[in-house]
């Protein structure tokens, strides 16, 4: 009739550890044999004498570290024509339910579903369902603290098994897992293969046109790539049944499936690729990109947990390192302002945060249309661009002559206002520019936070990008908006006096370091020439800067402003026309290929490349690979407080592992897709390959210490 | 030229729904069937009453849940005391699982205390396609004029559990109820679930 599926290949390794170049951790794993076994528990659907199927709970580590997510996992091995079914059975059959009882502070994400298979039985009833074997996967959440030395997870877990006939199954399963401080991975050849299998909710791959039709939906997919065969399963919608769609073979990247829907009702399913292996993408019809409710893993919860970070990364923003000279600016700012009314304090509480909405809107704007372009934009590509950098520059450069009262800045129309308050601000416009740099300084700095939201973002509809870029803009603005709506909550500041004045000059200082951080980079990515003459340039707009302060006010004669407004189109027309336009645009070419490792470090490093990495890996090499760029303040504090250290150098060289720097100073497509394959937008990254383990690297955090990195690679226990 | 766009959009329709399954709201195929008694039974005997038509097959977990907690049954009884006809259909093959000659579907008509007016034998499965069920159970409504006004699943319970049944919304009685009462069906159409139909 039909063959029987092969065998599962995997075994469950309970006891397996990461291999190590030490042998007392093999002794130690030796030793807690007995206590590994508890990582999994079992139980077998017997029905008239065969063994239907084996249902097996395991975890992907071998204890529960608090505060560390870790993976749950229920394994249905099926006798061989045997299926059971995926989240939406199909024509019949019931899906899988997998509720583990969890202690309290513990959460459980959506189970994760890998890409099921078209079983069409006699009638043409078609099913969505798995053979031979299938991990289901929930992500566990656990507490900060626990209070236990282990805990047990029970799990209720139904299903219904069919071949020719169907029979219900359950288990009641239950896990017992040590808490410690530490961990190793667990069944880790299960858990990757089957969340390999798990549809991806990023941006696909391809192009997709959803047209409606009087039966549903065409969808039609472009550019495929080396696919050979494409399918798509809809997700269940009580209200909307979706009908089945005929596989097609894929010509030149191209094919067209049918989705029966009456009345072209919106669909969600996913779309899967075949190419010896099998990728799904989740999609729906709504919009032509990926469902914006998020994944199956991450349903409707997600767009607004990642907008919450956004809301939180944005408010952190304003503590980065990156925006301190600017948060000074800012505080000043406030207490200036604490002596006008409270309307008008409102107001330029109002145009700051216009300022920084602005901004990002503005940023969002350019990243979707770049997105649309289909450019490899990440977050803090902005400083990659020495033109970004050289025009960044240019403006904290006036800004600071304007702090040491070279000039004011006065509105056209609000002259007379802007004689009696000289000497103190711009006005609203002041603070609307204000909004504008204060956000243009903090994009450097990847939180934490605004990685994970950012990587979201970046996968996402442009309405959702403008959507998590208004929640940054929220965050950060919401203190200022705060104490300028409460100006009473101000009054714990200093009083207004003369010794403003000196602050404000003081504040100068932090501004023009900045633009030394600037022209380092500048430096990095066009070389020593490209500093000089984007000095120069600064150099003319000083000047242009002070003709501008002191000749063109309302007291100067008619005859100085002639001659000073000539005075400022020749600097300007020096700095901007010859050094920037010729110079400084001209360094570009002389700068040598910067793809190079950067040698300045006591480690050897070895310049990354995809081959190399994949070369060293099957080599069976432990690879440490770090992601930085010139511009990222944290991957240099990294470096000196963290990586290039003695210590870790030794721990290097004795365990043989290669450091591997990516550099991401200037843009560089390959080192895009691979943090991209990490859903990562930012720098710094760090991923440890252990030997072995190639396909299962360990991510460490972003804020690095020598400690966590010596553990992380099995120097320090 | 309208008439070719007419047929272009028919015949699109028709290849988007594969079988061309009755749509709620119209007539109910009509159909030839003999019952396990040997008597034969045309759709259009019933005609005046309501007819409820069960996909069933007495092997399948599904229909076991709705027939060990006595619901079915209960449902049954309840609507045949109303004057409305109860066709249970097994449309499943000879050899494959909820096939039974007539001898055996008394047989089990009796021992689950089925309170249906006639169990009805399509083992070529001929009427199970005409209608498009794709499951056991799946229930169809039709009224005294012979129109369809109910297709899909028992209830809303997508479970094998028989503890299910009770606090479920049973989707059959609420039409019943509602047509009974001269009423539109408030739930016309659901997704039905259960076993797949043992056809050939």
């Amino acid at each position: 009739m039909f063959k029987a599926s092969s065998p599962p290949e995997t075994t469950l390794c309970p006891g397996t550890t990461r291999s190590s170049a030490s042998h007392g951790r093999r002794v130690l794993a030796a030793l807690l044999f007995p206590f590994f076994l508890l990582t999994f528990s079992s139980s077998a659907q017997l029905y008239q004498g065969q063994k239907l199927v084996e249902a097996t709970l395991l975890a992907d580590t071998t204890a529960i570290v608090p505060g560390q997510t870790f993976r749950l996992g229920l394994l249905l091995r099926m006798a061989p024509g045997w299926h059971t079914y995926w989240e939406n059975p199909g024509d019949s059959g019931l899906a899988t339910e997998f509720e583990p009882q969890l202690p309290p502070g513990f959460t459980a994400g959506p189970t994760g579903w890998p890409l099921p298979k078209r079983i069409i039985e006699p009638g043409d009833i078609q099913v969505y369902a798995y053979k031979g074997e299938v991990l289901l996967v929930r992500s566990i959440t656990t507490p900060a603290a626990v209070d236990a030395a282990e805990i047990s997870i029970p799990v209720k877990a139904t299903w219904l098994v069919c071949e020719a006939v169907c029979i219900p199954g359950k288990a009641d399963l239950q896990l017992t897992l040590p808490v410690a401080s530490s961990a190793e991975p667990a069944n880790p050849g299960l858990f990757a293969k089957f969340t390999a299998q798990l549809p991806s909710a990023g941006q696909p791959p391809f192009a997709m046109a959803w047209t409606a039709t009087p039966t549903g939906w065409n969808l039609g997919l472009r550019d495929t790539g080396a696919a050979a065969r494409a399918d798509f399963f809809p997700y269940a919608d009580d209200k909307h049944p979706v009908g089945h769609t005929a596989p097609r073979d894929l010509v030149a990247g191209a094919a067209d499936l049918a989705i029966p829907a009456a009345g072209s009702p919106p669909v969600r399913g996913i779309v899967v690729l075949e190419n010896g292996a099998r990728s799904g993408w989740v999609v729906a019809s709504e919009t032509n990109a990926p469902a914006a409710k998020g994944t199956p893993a991450t349903p409707k919860t997600g767009l607004w947990t990642y907008l919450l970070f956004g809301l939180i990364g944005g408010f952190i923003l304003n503590l980065m390192p990156c925006v301190l000279p600017v948060i000074s600016l800012k505080i000043f700012g406030f207490m200036r302002q604490a002596g006008d009314s409270r309307a008008n304090i409102l107001k330029h509480g109002l145009a700051f945060t216009a300022g920084i909405f602005l901004w990002f809107l503005g940023l969002a704007a350019v990243i979707i249309a770049l997105k649309s372009a289909g450019s490899e934009v990440t977050w803090a590509f902005q400083f990659q661009n020495p033109w970004f950098n050289y025009v960044i520059g240019a403006v904290i450069f006036v800004f600071a002559l304007n702090l040491f009262g070279v000039f004011e800045i006065v509105l056209p129309g609000r002259a007379t206002q802007g004689m009696a308050e000289a000497g103190s601000h711009g006005g609203l416009a002041g603070s609307f520019a204000q909004g504008i740099l204060a956000t243009l300084l903090a994009t450097p700095c990847t939180a934490p936070f605004l990685g994970t939201a950012l990587g979201f973002a970046f996968s996402q509809t442009s309405a959702v990008i403008a959507a998590m870029f208004a929640a940054i803009a929220a965050g950060m603005a919401f203190p200022y908006l705060l104490l300028s709506a409460q100006p009473g909550w101000m009054r714990y500041l200093p009083k207004p006096g003369a010794w403003m004045e000196r602050l404000k000059q003081f504040m100068g200082f932090p501004l023009l370091a900045t633009l030394l951080w600037l022209l380092y980079v500048v430096g990095q990515q066009r070389g020593t020439e490209a500093v000089i003459w984007a000095a120069a340039s600064y150099l003319c707009l000083g000047l242009a800067a002070w003709l501008y302060g002191a000749f063109l006010g309302p007291v100067s004669s008619t005859r100085a402003k002639t001659l000073a407004t000539l005075g400022i189109l020749l600097s300007l027309f020096l700095g901007l026309g010859y050094f920037t336009g010729n110079l400084f645009a001209r360094s570009a070419a002389m700068m040598p290929d910067k793809s190079a490792a950067t040698p300045t470090d006591g480690i050897p490093w070895v310049p990354f490349s995809e081959a190399e990495l994949q070369r060293l890996l099957a080599e069976g090499r432990p690879v440490f690979l770090d992601f930085t760029a010139d511009w990222c303040i944290t991957c240099k504090f990294n470096l000196r407080t963290a990586i290039d250290t003695k210590a870790v150098r030794e721990a290097f060289e004795k365990l043989g592992i290669v450091p591997m720097l990516a550099d991401w100073t200037n843009s560089n497509p390959e080192i895009t897709r691979k943090l991209a394959q990490f859903d990562r937008v930012g720098v710094p990254f760090y991923l440890f390959y252990a030997p072995g383990k190639a396909d299962d690297p360990i991510i460490l955090p972003e804020l690095l210490t020598e400690q966590i990195l010596l553990r992380a690679i099995g120097a320090q226990p | 030229m309208n008439i070719i766009i007419k047929t272009t959009v028919a015949l699109a329709v028709a290849a988007g729904t594969g079988l061309a399954a009755p749509e709620v709201g119209q007539p109910a195929p009509a159909f030839t069937l003999t019952d396990s008694n040997g008597q034969s039974h045309n759709l259009a005997d019933f005609k005046g009453k309501f007819v409820v038509l069960e996909w069933l097959n007495h092997g399948c977990p599904f229909v076991k849940k709705h027939y060990d907690s006595n619901s079915m049954q209960k449902l049954q009884k309840q609507y045949t005391g109303k004057d409305v006809v109860w066709l249970s259909i097994v449309s499943s093959a000879p050899g494959k699982q909820g096939h039974m000659s007539p001898a055996e579907t008394n047989q089990a008509k009796e021992e689950k205390g089925s309170a249906a007016t006639a169990v009805l034998l399509d083992e070529d499965g001929t009427v199970g396609q005409l209608y498009g069920a794709r499951v056991t159970p799946e229930l169809y409504v039709i009224n005294p004029e012979g129109d369809l006004i109910y297709s899909g699943a028992i209830d809303d319970k997508k479970s094998v559990d028989p503890a299910d049944v009770e606090g479920a919304t049973n989707y059959v009685k609420q039409a019943l109820d509602e047509a009974l009462a001269g009423q539109p069906v408030s739930t016309p159409k659901t997704e039905p679930y259960g076993c797949s139909v043992k056809y050939n």
